[in-house]
């Protein structure tokens, strides 16, 4: 069984703000955002003290989807995939741990064993486990579906996207959700990021989380948002423009000509700059827009860039009758590996 | 469209029994255990003081790596195969990697304020100097799939699976999809675990899931808790035939959607990820189930109830054992584990036991293997891999027809 898949709906945290809906036209007529929302509590208050900053932001991300499509029945069936982060804990529990762990001023290993571990939250695990990122907002919104979660850094949350829409398209799912969360303002991340060289090069870190809800599309359905393919590809030990050619290669779309938007989601800069020649080269009448001013989220920003490729193709009103039926996203994360989706309005 | 078939062309392991699969299983089979007094660094006063770790001298800083390079080596080997680099995928069951434990301590001191508490401000000024001595191409979950890719040229899909103590599983799952949906014709996947360190035994141990005794003894009546092990499992899969005589035939996933760290107390999350395998796999005949099996009171229990709900009378013809027994909970790496004893099963008719067992628990009523491996012609085999958080991944291996 294939089948086409649409994307019913988008929820979004980001520096644009709580929701999903505006967010590529905002970027594409260069507004100002209102930046990353504080914290609003979730249902289960509780929970919040188990979850790092990611695993709430998808948590809260997913509970603003199922109850705005009110998909409050079979759940248990429901896919789940996400791209996930480096997930960091509170590092206030960690040093309370430390703290204890100190004889004479230096760390033993005897201590941390009989004391430090006393002194710990023994919550501090679920907060550490890069899958609880994915695993919290499953249990607090009850879904039960396949599911996986894949280490991203950029292509990463094309993979994960790739798999839901496969799940989909082959009726493993009648319904599942896609997407990112990250929070790279993490010291322990932001360390890692400067020494990498990433912060002093243009990267500036953006905690963000973005869902899709994926379903089959009945046909023919004009004003349906189709994930037409998704592809990703390595990056190793050749040029951009090459990896960029073979990731869109991939997706198997053959009408690529008729892309009018391009969306591209570049980790800095140097990643931008890339992206830009790559698009210039190949589709040189398309409008480039890119995510660049919602700031780096890594496991976030692929997803966010395929709601802002969504915004753009899927508001006739603001498109006007005649404004673009087909985007293609772009991503660049820092781990070097492109990624490639292709969107269009309308299922004939 | 006909679904692409996905043959297993190789397996390796680097396990605390054998530097290779073959070395492991003569081990396993006769019984052996890997499970010792941690002799890496000093245990005393942490709740669980043994582990199944490989005492190997490799550098202390992250020894995902070399043990993932020595299991993918011997896979490869094993499969004689020959692949267009664009054609061959990489998918890695992995978690977070570690660094020199001064470096850490000092990258935590970095941000330590005058109150004890965080201070983002004294981070951002002393965190570079310790920073700079980690390498974060080693310590991330990428790392090691990244490096793999590299050393064997691939340039197919390459992912790494986060999923707790599914990720194995699930990282063949991935495989497996991508050769059946023409993504790549080659994949080397599987799993690592290196988890016998200090961070992980408090983490594990302030959970309470660690076996204060020291024993790990899978369905037992007095099973209290699982042991850490450590070692890398990893299988070359194939759209391709040539001389394999097993395929990878069935794949199911699933979230309980329930609790952090308890499965659904009637297992049918578990049930449910193990009944879309067999669907998947066209319900053979299994002969053999490879359980996730952790040795704690609860899982144990419900993952058995779990089988015989999917399997329903047919678990009667079929045995069932765990590795965690024998090499402790590889975590990231106990899914790929867990399939290559349901590969050996099919492949050589040899049903590896698990270690530990003695006096299994009545609530844990199915044919186990216990003492030795058993001589049993095994059609299809399914391995399960169960998560804390509620992700379930099941696969099934059957013989190639």
């Amino acid at each position: 069984m294939t089948r086409a898949v649409a994307i019913a709906h988008a929820a979004a945290v980001s520096a644009f703000g709580v929701g999903a809906t505006g967010l590529g036209h905002a970027l594409a007529e260069g507004a100002v955002l209102r930046g990353i929302p504080p914290e609003a509590p979730l249902a289960n208050s509780r929970a919040r003290k188990m979850m790092s900053r990611a695993a709430y932001l998808a948590a809260r991300c997913l509970g603003d989807l199922v109850r705005e499509l009110g998909w409050a029945d079979g759940r248990e069936q429901i896919g789940y995939f996400l791209g996930v982060g480096a997930s960091g804990g509170s590092l206030d529990e960690l040093m309370a741990l430390l703290d204890e762990s100190l004889v004479d001023g230096a760390f033993s290993l005897e201590r941390f064993g009989t004391r430090g571990l006393a002194a710990c939250n023994p919550l501090l695990a679920f907060q550490l486990m890069n899958n609880f990122t994915l695993c919290h907002g499953a249990i607090l919104e009850g879904l039960g579906g396949p599911n996986s979660a894949v280490f991203s850094r950029g292509a990463g949350t094309v993979a994960a996207l790739a798999e839901a829409v496969h799940a989909v398209r082959s009726g493993d799912c009648e319904r599942a959700i896609a997407g990112g969360a990250d929070a790279p303002t993490h010291p322990a991340t932001i360390a890692e990021l400067a020494r990498e060289g990433l912060v002093a090069r243009g990267l500036v870190a953006a905690d963000a989380a973005a869902l899709l809800a994926l379903v089959p599309c009945p046909l023919p359905d004009h004003a349906a948002t189709l994930v037409e393919g998704c592809a990703i590809a390595s990056g190793r030990a050749r040029s951009v423009i090459e990896a960029v050619d073979e990731a869109v290669d991939r997706t198997g779309i053959d009408r690529l000509a008729q892309v009018e938007v391009v969306v591209i989601a570049p980790w800095g800069p140097p990643a931008s700059d890339a992206l830009r020649s790559w698009v210039a080269a190949r589709f040189p009448a398309a409008t480039v827009v890119s995510t660049a001013a919602l700031g780096e989220s890594l496991a976030a920003s692929a997803a966010l860039a395929v709601i802002a490729g969504m915004d753009l193709i899927a508001d006739p009103e603001r498109s006007g009758h005649g404004g673009p039926r087909r985007a293609l996203v772009l991503t660049l994360g820092v781990d070097g590996d492109p990624g490639a989706v292709v969107l269009s309005r309308g299922a004939a | 469209m006909l679904r692409r078939s996905v043959f297993v062309r190789g397996v390796g392991a680097y396990t605390p029994l054998g530097a290779t699969w073959p070395e492991t299983v003569a081990q396993l089979a006769a019984g052996a255990t890997a499970i010792r007094p941690i002799t890496r660094f000093d245990a005393t006063g942490f709740p669980c003081t043994v582990a199944a770790a490989i005492d190997a001298p490799f550098p202390d800083e992250d020894r995902r790596l070399p043990y993932t390079r020595i299991a993918a080596r011997e896979a490869w080997e094993t499969a004689r195969i020959r692949v267009d680099p664009a054609r061959l995928g990489v998918f890695l069951g992995a978690e977070s990697g570690r660094c020199q434990w001064a470096t850490a301590l000092g990258l935590a001191g970095a941000g330590r304020g005058p109150s004890g508490t965080f201070d983002h401000e004294r981070f951002g000024r002393e965190a570079p100097q310790f920073a700079r001595r980690i390498d974060a191409s080693v310590i991330s979950p990428a790392a090691v799939a990244t490096a793999l890719a590299i050393e064997y040229g691939a340039r197919g899909p390459v992912e790494t699976v986060s999923l707790a103590c599914a990720s194995g599983s699930a990282a063949i799952v991935e495989a497996a999809r991508a050769i059946r949906l023409g993504e790549c014709d080659v994949a080397l996947c599987g799993g690592v675990g290196a988890d016998a360190d200090p961070l992980m035994l408090a983490g594990f141990g302030l959970l309470g899931i660690l076996s204060p005794r020291g024993v790990s003894c899978p369905f037992d009546a007095h099973r209290d808790g699982f042991i850490i092990g450590e070692g890398a499992a990893m299988l070359v899969l194939s759209a391709e035939r040539g001389d394999a005589s097993v395929e990878l035939a069935g794949i199911g996933r699933s979230l309980d959607a329930h609790h952090l760290t308890a499965p659904e107390p009637d297992g049918d999350g578990a049930a449910r990820a193990m009944i879309a395998a067999l669907r998947d796999a066209g319900q053979p005949e299994i002969g053999y189930v490879q359980a996730h099996g952790t040795s704690t009171p609860l899982n144990d229990r419900i993952e058995v109830a779990a089988i015989k709900r999917a399997l329903g009378a047919a678990v009667d013809r079929a045995h069932v054992s765990s590795s965690k027994g024998a090499l402790g909970h590889w975590v990231a790496g106990a899914g790929a584990l867990g399939a290559l004893y349901a590969w050996e099963a099919v492949h050589a008719g040899l049903v590896l036991p698990t270690a530990g067992l003695t006096n299994p628990d009545p609530a844990c009523d199915v044919p186990h293997v216990i003492g030795r491996a058993i001589a049993k012609e095994v059609d299809a085999a399914l391995a399960n891999a169960f998560a804390f958080g509620g992700a379930n991944s099941c696969l099934v291996l059957r013989r190639a027809g």
